[in-house]
């Protein structure tokens, strides 16, 4: 079997444009799940059991079922009900499991600044808040960031599932591609090899930030 | 809620939940062999195989676990490779998991201190002997908790099998979505069992752990 790569070739545009929207979709459920998951860790953390509890189930239930099943569930079930873009879907989806896991990991770094610079601050006159967004967030924020750059890297390859719902990004777009050439394989490995580079680029990324995070700590 | 339609479905979950079970475990205990490889071929003392093994787990773990399933079945034919959907995806899940393994295997076998290494080679122990009755009974615990977490991500995994059209609990349950509209039943039985699955996967691995520590202080 010979390999013909003109066909990959003729569909470089489309296979492009979903490389865009794999990207897009990485940034908005990056910024999603990191603020969100340090709002869910913060409310967690120092709100009373009846708020927190629910939330502490919710995060467990977003990290013990698969991400494929929350995808059709969200979409083929809540979608029986009120109809959602399937964009709209992959991207709430996606940015839920992933707030689940960056919540779990603020939780940890904010436990890890001692309890020394809360009262330190408490003393020198801010108040419970204010010593929460100036003092604590701030240092939990750097502890978390390489662990949160490498849930990051996790999540742009889950973005591939999302093309099971129906979303025009790289793998959806190839398959689209596919069913016209018949190319599968000469496809598929371009994709693979698109995601290794985007893969290799956010490794550098991470180390990167990490440097940046040590120096800032 | 209708728990009468629950009842009704939980035997073709259970069924489904199994598949998704056998699949998991094949998975893993061909995963095992391949990272114990890897990580022999990583240490190896001739550099070209050294480098194949690193960047053969560079690459698996930078491409989705998704894409290799859809490369192996879709595009495998193109190459000669035909294999059925239970097999493939044993087989690509093995791989995939291998690769992470290793480096988990790998880290728990650099955890112990070198000077033990030091000490039982000079000792009079070989590079083996050494390796079996110093370095992993001290490694054990660290790699039990490591390949515990794969085990439950390889579980988790599992469910993007669905996607080539083998049985198990996602497709089942994607299936009865579609057959009876009832979103909330079907995913609260099927979130079960995972969840069952998972806490069974922890349990063991718990199990193991005390058994692998019984003698060692960490």
């Amino acid at each position: 079997m010979e390999f013909d790569f003109s066909p990959v070739i003729d569909y470089l545009p489309t296979l492009l444009q979903g490389v865009g929207v794999t990207l897009l979709i990485g940034l908005a459920v990056t910024v999603m799940s990191v603020i969100g998951g340090q709002i869910v860790a913060v409310i967690s953390l120092y709100t009373r059991k009846v708020v927190s509890w629910p939330l502490r189930f919710f995060i467990w239930l977003f990290m013990t079922t698969p991400l494929l099943l929350q995808l059709y569930f969200l979409y083929f079930g809540i979608g029986e009900w009120i109809l959602i873009p399937a964009i709209v879907v992959g991207v709430l989806g996606l940015g839920f499991h992933y707030m689940a896991y960056n919540a779990d990991i603020f939780i940890a770094t904010i436990r890890s600044v001692s309890s020394g610079q809360y009262e330190a601050s408490r003393s020198l006159g801010f108040g419970h808040l204010a010593t929460l967004f100036y003092v604590i967030l701030p240092q939990a924020f750097y502890r978390a960031l390489p662990q949160l750059s490498n849930n990051m890297i996790i999540m742009v390859k889950d973005i591939s599932v999302l093309s099971a719902i129906g979303i025009g990004e790289m793998v959806y777009v190839s398959q689209y591609a596919i069913s016209v050439t018949f190319r599968p394989f000469e496809f598929y490995i371009t994709i693979a090899v698109i995601y290794y580079l985007i893969n290799l680029m956010m490794e550098a990324g991470q180390s990167w930030i990490e440097r940046r995070a040590a120096y800032r700590r | 809620m209708d728990i009468n339609l629950m009842i009704e479905i939980a035997p073709l979950l259970v069924k489904a939940a199994w598949v998704t079970v056998d699949i998991s475990a094949r998975a893993l205990v061909f995963g095992f062999f391949i990272a114990s490889a890897l990580v022999a071929l990583r240490t190896s003392r001739i550099p070209p195989i050294r480098w194949l093994a690193r960047s053969y787990i560079s690459v698996v773990r930078g491409t989705p676990y998704f894409v290799q399933l859809l490369l192996v079945f879709y595009g495998g034919p193109a190459i000669g490779l035909r294999l059925d959907p239970f097999t493939c995806g044993v087989v690509v899940g093995a791989f995939n998991i291998g690769a992470y393994m290793s480096e988990a295997i790998r880290g728990a076998i650099e955890s112990v201190e070198s000077g033990q290494n030091e000490a039982s080679r000079s000792l009079g122990f070989g590079r083996l002997e050494t390796l079996q009755y110093i370095i992993l009974p001290q490694a054990a615990g660290l790699m039990i908790r490591s390949v515990g977490v794969l085990a439950i991500i390889l579980v988790k995994n599992s469910s993007l099998v669905s996607i080539i059209s083998v049985i198990e609990l996602t497709y089942q349950a994607q299936r009865l979505i579609g057959s009876t509209y009832k979103p909330l039943e079907v995913f609260t039985l099927s979130a079960l069992m995972y969840i069952i699955i998972i806490y069974a996967v922890m349990g063991i691995v718990e199990f193991l752990y005390r058994r692998a520590t019984r003698y060692t202080f960490l």
